[in-house]
């Protein structure tokens, strides 16, 4: 067995470990490492270890009581059968849809409009990008509010001779109600990711294409949308992630109802564990709604990435 | 109809000293039981927002530490709305309150979980939980007993009543105390005449059942299925009868009088404000509790309002719901912490006039009625006569999930037209298979 070393040994062979010589590239590797070390570090405990407590935990019963008991794929098999679930899914999958899918040309036309020189464009810019500054509590209030039968969307249909439309009271509406909230809040923040992307593509292309005669409609398709295309990406794929999250503005203006219409996923999610506190269940569902945002994700980016090499 | 005021308050001290010991128990504030300790302790109470309600309680922290300067009371206020995940949370990691408010139906849930520490008989001054619920009206602690204990006590037991708008009346033409529906045919036949609809916009309706909450939909369905001569669950709670003739007979007469008399599209009512739509005047009759009383009198209604009995489907068998909100004590503490947790909840609940004058909550305890400040209370006679009737909300470990399948029930037939018994089919199979959960 070796001998500790002595505090004398150790008082020498530290000059020696000082005299390694590192080398530049080494230094900058070092440095790079122990920047991210921490941030790793942090993203590991508050981001990747909850989420693999939430894949254990999916293959338990637990209560937030009694300890939780293994339960295998027992929670997962019960998801599949249970109409709940699966209309919450449904609701889900409609939100996303019908909220992501109009934000894309919403937002790049409002991005089109902003790059162009416009009187007060600044202080529009501005006023458009409002509903993104104001907190998810204070819109839902606010427009649960607007929706009323005395609100001022039904004061302003009535000009038109519209009758007053039970926005939140009709399983009919009330989706529509809150995918509309979803467009008016997401459309300013994408518009200026895109506004990002269009200040970025060379001027100088499109002087070459006026020179060649083409048109606006060829310019936006030929020049602008091509070289939009990975902002494009970014952008489809954070709307879908946070589309699937949306989570505050259904609890808070309809509570999932009326009957179910707005349950979305991250609702159902969060009833069945604090409400019904069953959180084996409630993990399925969270390990169900990551994979699905992952696969869109992956399915995206491939889809992206095949076409630029096909080019 | 008189006012409450203070000279109502005060005019009742009397009768307060007479039910001091009624709820409370023989050991007065200033000797504190036998086992009380002695050094400094510090206890946290949580309770659930609502403004008289914590007013109170505070108020009553005050006056506890005059009495028991070693004791230090920390209070955490929260929203009804919030306080049952908060509250189940912190019991399972350990940072629970020592002393709960919790809405009665929860206490099933908690008591299944073992959570919950059995009332200190020492405490109380009493040999057995026996006596303690004599002190309490029949029935009065059906929702805080389990297994023979009393793991919890009610600052509040509410039977549900009819408020009606004097003023939409009126202009109806209509009695508040005559012309008042006793049953719900008579609800139907009166819709057309208190119903204002101006083109298409209802601007009042003659009345409606809440919307805002699965439980205020329960809270009103149960009576209606026990009034057909039904109920929702077997007395130990495993069956669920949800889809049974009687409450298929009671979501059929749910849409009918709806159809007639309200507008369930046009309701502001909340969790947080539920009498919304009667105190702005848009419904003229309402369902509420007792302790609505103090809000809908500093609303614009005033003291223009009428309190009637439950309407009923036949009132020679007359049948109303009851629900509270109890104190109860977390298991889990030290035990010199949970002694002053029962001496505190104690404490609270020895003036139950007090509460009624204060806060307008009604405790199920023997001689309350008797009081000046009940005798002063605004148609303190119809509630009583109401809870006499009443049972207890629903109690099972799945409150919340049978709440919920039922309230799917009544909106998927009530906004989406569905028929009662296929809706209620579907709500029965839902809860049936919660139920499963619970069978060994």
């Amino acid at each position: 067995m070796t001998a500790p070393a002595s505090s004398k040994d150790r008082a020498v062979s530290v000059p020696a470990v000082r005299g390694v010589r590192w080398s530049l590239a080494s230094k900058q590797a070092a440095f790079g490492v122990a920047i991210i070390v921490p941030t790793l570090g942090i993203l590991a405990i508050f981001r990747f270890l909850p989420m693999v407590q939430a894949l254990y935990l999916s293959l338990t019963e637990y209560d937030l009581v009694h300890p939780p008991k293994f339960a295998g794929l027992a929670n997962f098999a019960s998801l599949l059968q249970d109409p709940l679930f699966l209309k919450s899914a449904r609701v889900s999958l409609m939100y996303v849809l019908f909220s992501v899918v109009p934000v894309i040309p919403l937002s790049l036309g409002l991005a089109a409009l902003f790059n162009r020189p416009l009187w007060l464009r600044n202080v529009l810019r501005s006023a458009v990008f409002m509903p993104v500054v104001m907190p998810a509590v204070v819109m839902a209030v606010v427009w649960t509010f607007m929706y009323q039968q005395d609100g001022v969307v039904n004061t302003i249909l009535s000009w038109f001779g519209v009758d007053p439309v039970p926005w939140l009271r009709s399983s009919a509406t009330s989706l529509w109600a809150v995918i509309l909230i979803g467009i008016w809040r997401a459309t300013p923040y994408y518009m200026v990711i895109f506004l990002a992307g269009l200040q970025a593509i060379p001027a100088d292309y499109y002087d070459a294409a006026q020179m060649d005669g083409a048109g606006t409609w060829a310019t936006f398709w030929h020049i602008t949308l091509p070289l939009l295309r990975p902002t494009l990406l970014l952008v489809i794929v954070m709307n879908v992630i946070v589309a699937m999250k949306v989570f505050a503005v259904p609890l808070i203006m309809t509570g999932g109802g009326p009957a179910d219409s707005t349950r979305v996923l991250p609702l159902f999610i969060y009833q069945t564990a604090f409400e019904f506190f069953d959180m084996g269940r409630a993990a399925a569902m969270s390990v169900f709604l990551f994979v699905a945002v992952m696969l869109f994700s992956f399915v995206q980016v491939r889809l992206f990435t095949r076409q630029d090499d096909n080019r | 109809m008189k006012r409450w005021s203070m000279k109502h308050v005060a005019s009742s001290l009397a009768a307060a000293a007479i039910l001091t010991l009624n709820a409370g128990g023989t050991v007065s504030a200033a000797e504190p039981p036998a086992n009380f300790p002695k050094q400094p302790v510090t206890i946290e109470i949580w309770w659930h927002e609502y403004g008289p309600f914590t007013a109170y309680v505070k108020e009553l922290i005050e006056a506890y530490k005059k009495v028991r300067p070693n004791v230090t009371i920390n209070p955490v206020v929260t929203s009804s709305g919030d306080i049952n995940q908060k509250l189940t949370v912190a019991l399972a990691t350990g940072t629970g309150p020592d002393i709960m408010d919790q809405d009665a139906s929860f206490y099933e849930l908690y008591y299944a979980k073992g959570v919950l520490e059995p009332l200190n008989l020492d405490v109380f001054g009493a040999k057995s939980y026996d006596e303690v619920a004599a002190r309490y009206t029949p029935g009065g602690l059906a929702a805080a007993t389990f297994g023979g204990k009393i793991y919890a006590l009610p600052y509040q037991g509410n039977s549900m009543s009819l408020f009606i708008s004097n003023k939409a009346f009126a202009e109806a033409g209509l009695n508040p105390v005559k012309d008042a529906p006793k049953t719900w045919n008579d609800m139907i036949a009166l819709g057309p005449k208190l119903k204002k609809v101006q083109g298409t916009r209802t601007v009042q309706k003659a009345f409606d059942f809440p919307y805002h909450s699965p439980r205020w939909e329960i809270q009103m369905f149960q009576p209606l299925v026990e009034q057909f001569g039904g109920r929702l669950l077997s007395a130990d709670g495993k069956r669920a009868y949800i889809n049974s003739p009687e409450a298929v007979k009671a979501l059929t007469l749910w849409r009918d009088v709806t159809k007639v008399t309200g507008d369930p599209k046009t309701t502001m009512n909340t969790p947080s404000n539920p009498n919304q739509d009667f105190i702005d005047g848009r419904t003229a009759m309402w369902v509420t509790g007792p302790w609505a009383t103090s809000q809908i009198q500093q609303s614009q209604v005033k003291d223009a309002f009428t309190v009637v009995s439950y309407p009923q489907v036949d009132p020679a068998k007359p049948h109303t719901i009851v629900y509270g909100w109890m104190w109860g004590v977390n298991k889990a503490k030290p035990e010199a912490q949970k002694i002053v947790a029962w001496d505190f909840i104690r404490f609270m609940l020895a003036k139950p006039d007090d509460w009624l004058a204060k806060v307008a909550f009604v405790q199920p305890v023997k001689g309350v009625n008797e009081t000046a400040v009940a005798k002063n209370f605004p148609f303190f006679d119809v509630h009583m006569k109401d809870v006499a009737t009443a049972t207890w909300y629903i109690r099972s470990e799945y409150t919340n999930e049978i709440g919920q399948a039922v309230g799917r029930a009544i909106e998927r037939t009530v906004y989406d037209g569905m028929e009662p018994k296929a809706s209620l089919d579907q709500a029965q199979a839902e809860v049936d298979k919660v139920l499963k959960k619970a069978a060994p």
